[in-house]
């Protein structure tokens, strides 16, 4: 493992480097008080200490609103849209960002492979960056810790007067060859403690979530969540999205639209006929909690929610995801979970 | 196509911002023309007709004369637009129905209130079948011209029944009630883009609510950031008297 001294003086020199050889996207400033990802033109426009970004790098490989074809109505033949590899390198993401990408890899190319998604995740170089944990944060509890480097290929840790650059793969010093650095000789910086905690871990949440389809606190977290989705739109693993067809005004021709959606919203589970199959916002509650950590963590052992805290500091009614999972935990514990 | 549906516009109580909003569409009026005729309209032409495939309506109705005309509109008219927030809800109109109405014809018109029967301000829907809306104070032409073009496409139009919040969120806008301000998108429908909250506004509500609200979770957020029980309910009423009544 290669490590070198980045002194604080010199950040803007690395995103110059990295502006030369790539598009960069790295979080910059948005509003009073939030970040977000964008594309860097100016190197001191780059925020590396920052709590999360509104929302994740999953903004690029699959955009809130995207074309996927337009169609020509005089006579009949529709072009799909061409999505292009990123090519990017993705400056100061945090550890439970770069785990939600590897997660959506999976979803986009398990079973029929998603193409738009894929392409667009082609040559994608992550930079990560360690992160000090707030109140909402509790990407520990989920195997994500704030200096895990899984999935970058260099990763900044953050220093008094600087950061440590590790190199992590030959993508990664490929990219960052001719950054004259001092090598790093000091200890590891020391990790930040996290305050917020799911308290068991995801071996136990599977059968702890069988146990609490019924459980009031679906109804409970209900009470003031006025179902408006926020929580599903600002989740980096959340995949979900809706087509819809839009006609020009000409009427000649148009484009076929895929934006995001979320089960918390009523039209999502409304289907054909007008039925909508999860009537009330308890049993969306419930829907979106299990998708987090059984329905896709059965299969595949690892929870699919990263524990950025995002949809607990975006909630207006401050729902908070890690409380309702640590009610049903701390209800299974009391009760014998039942032999199999 | 044999011929060119037949349009007609109306408009009851309301400001006729909506139906400017339609004279607005200079870029767009030519293309719309190719498709209809406008055989009534009275903010813009002299001529009346007897019949319309499509009747676009703006405002709510609130005099007797008004249940009166949209009889009439709705007997002429194979498809009923509700245009606008009046139309569709009874708007800002509806916030009188919060009180006796008597009381509201006095103040209004003094002693001379006699000469001016009124009801309380109701949605289209209440008094005919209506069969699409276009919300909005006033409502938008990208909405507009969505549901002309389903029209005259021969298909159903798709009225969003999610949460400004959406779209905010899809622009990643920092959200208002970060910024400090109150902001009724938590539970006001969605399709205006969330035109408000990002130009640094904050949702007054005016497309009215989603279609399964929940009430009382909202007046606890907006009490959460600072506001009066009795500030909330009015601040939900504005657009919403109509519904608020309905769902106590």
């Amino acid at each position: 493992m290669v490590r070198f001294f980045l002194e604080r003086d010199r950040v803007a020199d690395l995103v110059k480097h990295l502006m030369e050889r790539r598009t960069v996207y790295a979080p910059h400033r948005k509003g009073r008080r939030s970040f977000a990802f964008a594309r860097t033109a100016d190197p001191a426009a780059v925020v590396l200490d920052y709590p999360r970004t509104l929302h994740s790098v999953k903004k690029f490989f699959l955009p809130p609103r995207e074309e996927l074809l337009r169609f020509d109505l005089t006579d009949d033949t529709f072009a799909a849209g061409e999505p292009e590899p990123s090519g990017a390198a993705f400056l100061g993401v945090h550890s439970y960002d770069v785990a939600a990408v590897r997660r959506l890899d999976h979803n986009f190319s398990a079973g029929n492979a998603e193409r738009n998604y894929l392409v667009r995740r082609q040559g994608a170089v992550f930079i990560g960056v360690g992160f000090e944990p707030d109140k909402f944060h509790f990407s520990g509890s989920v195997g994500i810790e704030p200096d895990d480097t899984a999935g970058c290929d260099a990763f900044l840790t953050k220093l008094l007067d600087g950061y440590v650059l590790e190199i992590l793969t030959p993508t990664g010093r490929e990219l960052l060859k001719g950054l004259e650095l001092p090598p790093y000789e000091g200890n590891d910086p020391p990790a930040h403690p996290f305050q917020q905690h799911i308290y068991v871990p995801q071996s136990r949440l599977g059968r702890i979530m069988d146990k609490s389809y019924e459980h009031p606190v679906w109804a409970e977290a209900s009470r003031t969540c006025v179902g408006c989705g926020t929580c599903n739109l600002v989740c980096p693993t959340c995949y979900c999205f809706d087509v819809q067809d839009h006609v020009d005004i000409t009427a000649t021709g148009g484009s076929r639209e895929r934006t995001w959606d979320g089960c918390m919203l009523r039209g999502f589970s409304e289907v054909a006929g007008g039925e909508v199959f999860r009537e009330g916002l308890p049993e969306r509650q419930r829907h979106r909690v299990l998708r987090k950590f059984k329905y896709l963590s059965d299969t595949t052992g690892v929870p699919w929610c990263v524990g950025c805290g995002r949809c607990t500091a975006a909630c207006p009614a401050g729902i908070s995801i890690a409380n309702i999972v640590n009610r049903l935990v701390g209800d299974a514990e009391r009760t014998p979970v039942a032999p199999i | 196509m044999t011929r060119k549906p037949r349009v007609a516009i109306f408009d009851f109580t309301g400001c006729e911002g909506c139906e400017l909003n339609q004279l607005n569409f200079e870029d767009q009026l030519l293309d719309i023309l190719a498709h209809v005729d406008i055989v009534e309209w009275r903010e813009a032409m002299d001529d009346r007709a007897g019949e319309y495939d499509i009747a676009f309506v703006e405002g709510s109705l609130s005099t007797p004369d008004c249940i009166k005309r949209i009889h009439d509109v709705r007997r002429r008219a194979k498809v009923l637009v509700a245009l606008g927030t009046c139309a569709v809800t009874g708007g800002v109109n509806a916030v009188k129905n919060t009180r006796p109405i008597e009381e509201v014809r006095e103040e209004v018109y003094g002693q001379d209130k006699y000469l001016f029967p009124t009801l309380p301000a109701l949605p289209l829907s209440a008094v005919v079948k209506v069969d699409h809306n276009v919300r909005g104070c006033p409502m938008t032409q990208i909405e507009f011209l969505k549901v002309f073009t389903a029209l005259v496409m021969g298909k159903r139009p798709i009225e969003p029944d999610y949460a400004v919040c959406v779209e905010c969120k899809l622009r990643e806008n920092e959200c208002v009630l970060e910024r400090g301000m109150i902001c009724l998108g938590p539970v006001t429908r969605a399709g205006c883009d969330a035109h408000c909250p990002t130009v640094g506004q904050y949702c007054i509500g005016c497309r009215g609510l989603v279609s399964e609200p929940n009430i009382a979770g909202m007046e606890e957020i907006l009490v959460d950031h600072g506001l009066s029980l009795d500030d909330a309910r009015r601040r939900l009423q504005l657009y919403n008297a109509n519904q608020l009544e309905g769902a106590k």
